[in-house]
This record gives C-alpha cells, structure tokens and sequence, in this order.
C-alpha cells in the first residue's frame, strides 16, 4: 500500500516538473551564460525542485512555490559559485544559432542588471503576484516594475522626494 | 516600451532547442534522485563522518576515563578534560547537523535560505577549532606513547608532570589550529564571504529602490 502511495507520488512528481520545466528554462535564461551551464543549471533546479516537493506533499499550489523557490536558490547558488571561480570570458555561448541570438538580443535588451532585479524579472515574466514575490524570495520590491524603473532613472534625480517635500514644506 | 521589448524577445526563443528540448522521462529519472547542492555547499556528508568518528572517539575515552579514575592514574585530568571536549564537539555537531536540515534547506524564502547558509558555514568554520583542540589532545598521547617506547626517563618525568602536559596540549592544538588556518580554512572563509557579499546585494539592491 505504502509502496504503490509512493509510486503514484513519484509520477506525480514527474509529470509535474515534466509540464513545468519551461519555468526551469526560463531562469536558466537569466542566469546562464553557455550551453554547459544552462544544462547544468538546469539539471540541479529539477532536482532541488524534487526534492522540495518530496519534502512537502501537501497540494498543488504548495508545489509550485517549491518549485519557484528552487529556481530561485539554485540560480543564487550558481551565482554565487560563479563568484568564487577565478575570472574569465563570461560571453553568451550556445550551441544553437537560434538559441544564441535570442539569447544576445535579450541580453542586450535587458542589459547589465542584479541577481535581485532577475528574480524579480523572473516572477514578472511569469506573472507572480507582489505578494507571492516577498513569500517566495523574502525581498521587499517596490510596486515599478524593472524595465520601467531602468528606463526613469536618469529623470528621478531630478524630483524632490514625497518626504522630502513634506519636511521642507510643514 | 522597455518590458515590452523584453516581453517581445522573450517570447521569440525558439520553441524548441538544442538547449531547451523537451525533458525526457528517463532523463528525469535520473535528476530527481541527484542531490542538488554541490560538495562546497553539502556540509552533511562530512558533518556525519565527524559525528560517527566523534561518537566512536567518545566511547573509547569514556573507557579509558573511567579506568583511570579507578585506578587514580596520570592520565585522569587529560582524559577528563577529553571526555568534556569530545562531548561539547559531538554536541556542536549534531546541532549544526540538525539546524542544516538540507532536505529542507533549498525550499526556503531567497533571503532566509542565504542567511541559513551563512550560518551553516560560518558554524562549520567554528567547528575547526574543536578539531583543533582535539588533535592537541591526541598528539600529546601520540607523544607519550611514543616517548614511552623511545625514552622511558622522558616519559616518566612527561607523565608526572602535568604543568608540562598542558603547556604542550595547548602548543600543539595552537599549531594544529595555525596549520588548518593555512590550509582548510581559507576556502571556507572565501566561500562564507562570498555567501555573505551576496547577501548583502541582494538586500542592498532590494532597498535602493
């Protein structure tokens, strides 16, 4: 009995992670910068995500924020392994042509940005709600979203701020 | 106008790649049972080949403690200030072992899962110097026992006098810490300053804006 509960668990499991594993791909975009780390990547979020939900079998929902956290910390792990490694050519290098060059508009477009602002592009792109964001990263984001925030910047030193103004002016 | 031109490039990967291919069934299965975390950040491994040592270690000086309170020996203050560091080392242990819980470790919020790491590692840093104190305890035997067969003049002018026995247990467990600050030790702190200027950048970026 006990055996098949696992059994139909495991399958669960699988065909889980094997409906959700865009969501896998979608963070290794951010986080990975050639073929050997996005399959690397890859394969360590899936298995951290397993075992996240092994550990909590509770329902549905609960097993997609075990999988977006997994994501999350395993792309916090990458980078910070990164880090740790001595310094070297971190270009974009696919096997794919296609893959390549979406892969460098995209980065080009999105430019030079923290692990914390790709978190939150991350969530963005996959519709997580402000609230959801500080349950699943534990970060406090401010309500603009990082596209529009990098595109103000420059005009923002040239307001005075809410609290300012009121301290000056009462 | 930015997010849109993301949101346009974003949709326009490939459906399917080299690099993202559909996942395969006995692919997963192989994944699923992987562990995630690499050597650096897997401290469970060595935390219980130390408890196990440690335990082991234990039980062979409570026998020998025991045997040289019976019989009023040289050796009952060195084996009695043992006993007490082998029992407060097998306790750190297992209480960092216990607190890692890893099997839980990556379902954890971003920020509490870093400041659980930082933990963890900083605490496992801190447990050298058990094994620091340790090793002076068991190279002083070292020591005597060796002492005992090579000079038996020395050893007996070694074991009478406990003024010397402490001054050379804490000699050798000072080098042996010396030894491992120069050797293990430097890999643990980068890998903690690392965890912890990630941190920092994280909560830094998070409330700049």
């Amino acid at each position: 009995m006990s055996n098949s509960t696992k059994k139909d668990g495991d399958t669960d499991l699988r065909s889980l992670l094997k409906t959700q594993h865009k969501k896998v791909y979608a963070i290794c975009r951010l986080f990975a910068n050639n073929y050997r780390e996005h399959q690397h990547l890859f394969t360590n979020i899936i298995a951290a995500a397993s075992q996240n939900i092994r550990t909590r079998k509770d329902n549905s929902d609960d097993k997609q924020t075990m999988l977006y956290r997994a994501c999350i910390n395993m792309a916090a792990l990458h980078s910070i392994a990164l880090a740790m490694e001595p310094a070297q050519d971190r270009g974009i290098q696919f096997k794919s042509p296609d893959f390549q060059r979406s892969m460098t508009n995209f980065r080009d477009t999105m430019g030079l940005i923290s692990d914390a602002e790709k978190f939150r592009l991350f969530l963005e792109l996959e519709n997580i709600s402000q609230e959801e964001m500080v349950h699943l990263t534990g970060i406090q984001f401010n309500n603009r979203n990082v596209a529009s925030r990098k595109e103000t910047e420059p005009v923002k030193k040239n307001f005075i701020p809410y609290l300012k103004e009121k301290l000056i002016w009462n | 106008m930015e997010l849109k031109k993301l949101l346009q490039q974003w949709n326009s990967f490939p459906e399917v790649s080299m690099e993202e291919r559909p996942v395969l069934s006995s692919d997963l299965e192989k994944i699923v049972v992987k562990n995630p975390l690499s050597d650096a950040f897997y401290l469970r491994k060595k935390l219980t080949l130390r408890i196990a040592i440690l335990s082991v270690l234990w039980l062979y000086n409570i026998w020998q403690f025991r045997h040289q309170w019976l019989t009023q020996g040289n050796e009952l203050y060195p084996q009695g200030a043992l006993f007490v560091a082998l029992a407060a080392a097998l306790y750190f242990h297992v209480r960092l072992l216990l607190f890692a819980d890893y099997p839980t470790l990556l379902a954890l919020p971003l920020v509490n899962f870093l400041n659980k790491l930082e933990t963890i590692v900083d605490k496992y840093i801190v447990a050298y110097k058990f094994v620091s104190a340790l090793a002076g305890f068991y190279l002083l035997f070292g020591i005597e026992a060796l002492l005992s067969r090579v000079s038996a003049g020395a050893y007996e002018t070694l074991s009478n006098n406990n003024w010397y026995k402490w001054l050379i247990l804490i000699f050798l467990s000072v080098s042996f810490d010396i030894l491992l600050l120069h050797t293990i030790i430097p890999r643990q702190r980068k890998l903690l300053e690392t965890v912890k200027r990630y941190r920092d950048g994280i909560h830094a970026r998070a409330q700049n804006k």
